[in-house]
C-alpha cells in the first residue's frame, strides 16, 4: 500500500506530564497524524511547553478535548480512573480511546525506542570520533617523528651549525602541533556549549572544513566558496557543526581525495539555502530511496554505523529545516540544506529523552 | 665523523640504496640521516608521481634496493604508489611509514607482501632493523 495515500488521523492527547510528552514528542512527526490538542490540569506541564512550540492546542479543561468532533483517537496517559469515566461520558460517540494498559504498553514502546535511538546516536558520534582522532594522530605524529629524531640527532652532534639545523626543525614541528591543538580545543569547547544561540553559518561551514580536514584524506581537495550575505540560525552550535562536519566528510570520502568540494549559501523567502557539492563517485538511485534510513551504509563495518544522514535530517527537522539530496552516478552528488533564517526560530525547550546531544 | 657520509656525494654505497617517499621534508631529512648513518644510500622523493619518475631516471631501476613510503600524500598517494611498485618492481622490497596508528591498513598491506608497517615517530633502532630485513629479503629476490 502506499502510505501517502494513508487518511490522516486526528488525535488528542490527555495528560502532558512524562508519558503525554513522550507520546507528544512520537507523534509530532508521524506524517499522517495530526495532533489536535494536548491537555493537563497543570497547567505548567511539559508536554504543553512543548505542544505550544510546535504551535499545537493546549485546551484548558480536558472537557474541550473530549467533546471536541474534530477528535478520532483520543489518547489517555492520566491513568486516573475518574477520567476514564468522564471520557466515557462525554466524548462523540465515533471518538476512538486508548486508555489505561493500552496507553501504557504505547508509552513503554516509545521511552524504549527513544533510549535506543539515543544510545545510536551516541555511537555515531564515537565512530565519528574514531576516524576524527586518527586523523589527529597522524597529523601529529609527523612532526613528533621530526622532534624526537631530531633531537637524538642534536645529542650525537658537535658541529653547532647542525645543531642549529636541528633546533630550527624541532621549533617548527612543535609549531605545528601547537596549532593542532588549538584546533582541537576550539572544536570540544563548542561541543560543551549548552543551549540555542545566534549561528553565523558561514563561520560553521568554515569550521566545519578544518574538522574534516582531520578526518579525511584533503591533499587533492580544491574548495569553492559561494557564500552569500551573513546567514544566521538560532541553533545549537554544536549540532550546525556536526551537520556540515558530517555532510563534508561524506562528500571527501566520495571523492576519494581528489575533486572539488563548493558550498553554496543564500537566502530566499525566509528560508537560508546551503548546499554542499562533490564531484565524487555519485550515489545510485536505487541507494537514494535508502539513504535517509538509519543504519543504511556503503562503508565497511565498523567504519561507520549508517546513522550519519539519518542523524543530520533528524536535527535540521527539529529546527524546522529540511534536507535533500541530488545526485548522478560519475558525476557527484549535492546536499541542498534548509534553514529557517532567524528570527523566526524560537528556542528549543528542554526535552528529556530527545536526540539532542548532552 | 659520521658513518655513510660518501654516500650522500652519489655512487652505490656499502650496504644499499633506499628511496624515502615522503611529502614532509624533514620527515624525509630525519629518515636519511638515520640510514645514512647505517651505511645506506638516500634518495627521496615527495610523492608517489615523483617516486615512480625518480626510479626510471634513466638510472638501472635494479640498483634500487628498498622502498620506503608514506601512505597519505598528494597526487599519486602511497596506496597507489605502493601498488605500482609491487606490480613493475616485485623485487624490490617495500616499508610503510605512515603516522596512522592502523591495525587493519597494517594487517593488508603485510598481506600483500611488505616487509614492515612502522608508525611515526619510529625508533631508530626498529627503522634500521627494517631496513636490514629489507636488504635480506633483496639479497633472497636477487637470487
Amino acid at each position: 500500500m502506499d502510505p501517502s495515500k494513508l487518511a490522516i488521523t486526528t488525535v488528542g492527547i490527555i495528560g502532558a506530564g512524562q508519558g503525554g510528552t513522550a507520546m507528544l514528542e512520537a507523534l509530532v512527526n508521524l506524517p499522517h497524524v495530526r495532533l489536535v490538542g494536548i491537555t493537563d490540569r497543570n497547567p505548567r506541564a511539559l508536554g504543553l511547553k512543548i505542544a505550544t512550540y510546535h504551535q499545537i492546542p493546549t485546551p484548558l479543561h480536558p472537557l474541550e478535548l473530549i467533546q471536541n468532533p474534530q477528535v478520532q483517537l483520543l489518547i489517555d496517559v492520566t491513568g486516573d480512573p475518574s477520567m476514564a469515566s468522564t471520557i466515557v461520558r462525554y466524548k462523540p460517540q465515533q471518538t476512538e480511546v486508548l486508555e489505561g494498559a493500552g496507553a501504557k504498553v504505547l508509552w513503554d514502546f516509545i521511552q524504549q525506542s527513544t533510549m535506543i535511538q539515543a544510545q545510536l546516536f551516541q555511537a555515531e558520534k564515537l565512530a565519528g570520533f574514531g576516524t576524527f582522532a586518527s586523523g589527529i594522530a597522524h597529523d601529529i605524529n609527523n612532526p613528533l617523528y621530526v622532534i624526537l629524531a631530531m633531537a637524538e640527532n642534536i645529542q650525537e652532534e658537535s658541529d653547532r651549525e647542525n645543531i642549529c639545523q636541528y633546533a630550527v626543525s624541532i621549533h617548527e614541528a612543535a609549531q605545528r602541533i601547537h596549532a593542532i591543538s588549538k584546533n582541537i580545543t576550539q572544536y570540544a569547547r563548542a561541543s560543551q556549549t549548552q543551549g540555542a544561540v545566534t549561528v553565523d553559518l558561514h563561520a560553521k561551514l568554515d569550521e566545519a572544513l578544518t574538522i574534516a580536514r582531520f578526518a579525511t584524506k584533503f591533499h587533492e581537495i580544491t574548495i569553492q566558496k559561494h557564500y552569500q550575505g551573513t546567514p544566521q540560525v538560532f541553533a545549537k552550535p554544536e549540532e550546525v557543526l556536526q551537520i556540515f562536519v558530517n555532510l563534508m566528510t561524506n562528500a571527501i570520502h566520495a571523492m576519494e581525495g581528489k575533486g572539488h568540494l563548493v558550498l553554496t549559501t543564500g537566502q530566499q523567502n525566509g528560508l537560508t539555502h546551503v548546499s554542499i557539492t562533490d564531484t565524487g563517485c555519485g550515489i545510485p538511485s536505487e541507494n537514494l530511496q535508502k539513504i535517509f534510513d538509519p543504519f543504511f551504509t556503503t562503508k565497511a563495518h565498523g567504519m561507520g554505523t549508517g546513522l550519519g544522514l539519518y542523524n543530520v535530517r533528524t536535527i535540521l527537522r527539529k529546527y524546522h529545516g529540511d534536507l535533500t539530496i541530488e545526485s548522478e552516478v560519475g558525476k557527484g552528488t549535492t546536499f541542498h540544506l534548509i534553514f529557517p533564517s532567524t528570527p523566526s526560530i524560537e528556542p528549543v525547550p528542554h526535552v528529556p529523552n530527545s536526540l539532542s546531544s548532552h | 665523523m659520521p658513518e655513510g657520509t660518501a654516500a650522500m656525494f652519489g655512487g652505490h654505497s656499502t650496504n644499499g640504496r633506499v628511496l624515502v617517499v615522503d611529502d614532509e621534508t624533514d620527515v624525509r631529512k630525519v629518515v636519511r640521516m638515520t640510514l645514512e648513518k647505517s651505511g645506506y644510500d638516500v634518495i627521496e622523493a615527495e610523492d608517489g608521481e615523483q617516486a615512480i619518475q625518480e626510479i626510471n631516471k634513466g638510472e638501472n631501476p635494479l640498483m634500487l634496493d628498498c622502498i620506503i613510503s608514506d601512505i597519505r600524500m598528494p597526487k599519486i598517494n602511497g596506496v597507489e604508489a605502493i601498488n605500482y611498485f609491487k606490480q613493475n618492481y616485485p623485487h624490490v622490497p617495500l616499508i610503510v611509514l605512515t603516522g596512522f596508528p592502523d591495525t587493519e591498513m597494517a594487517t593488508g598491506f603485510m598481506k600483500q607482501g611488505i616487509v614492515d608497517y612502522l608508525v611515526k615517530p619510529v625508533e631508530k633502532q626498529k627503522l634500521t632493523t627494517a631496513v636490514a630485513k629489507a636488504m635480506e629479503q633483496r639479497e633472497i629476490n636477487r637470487l
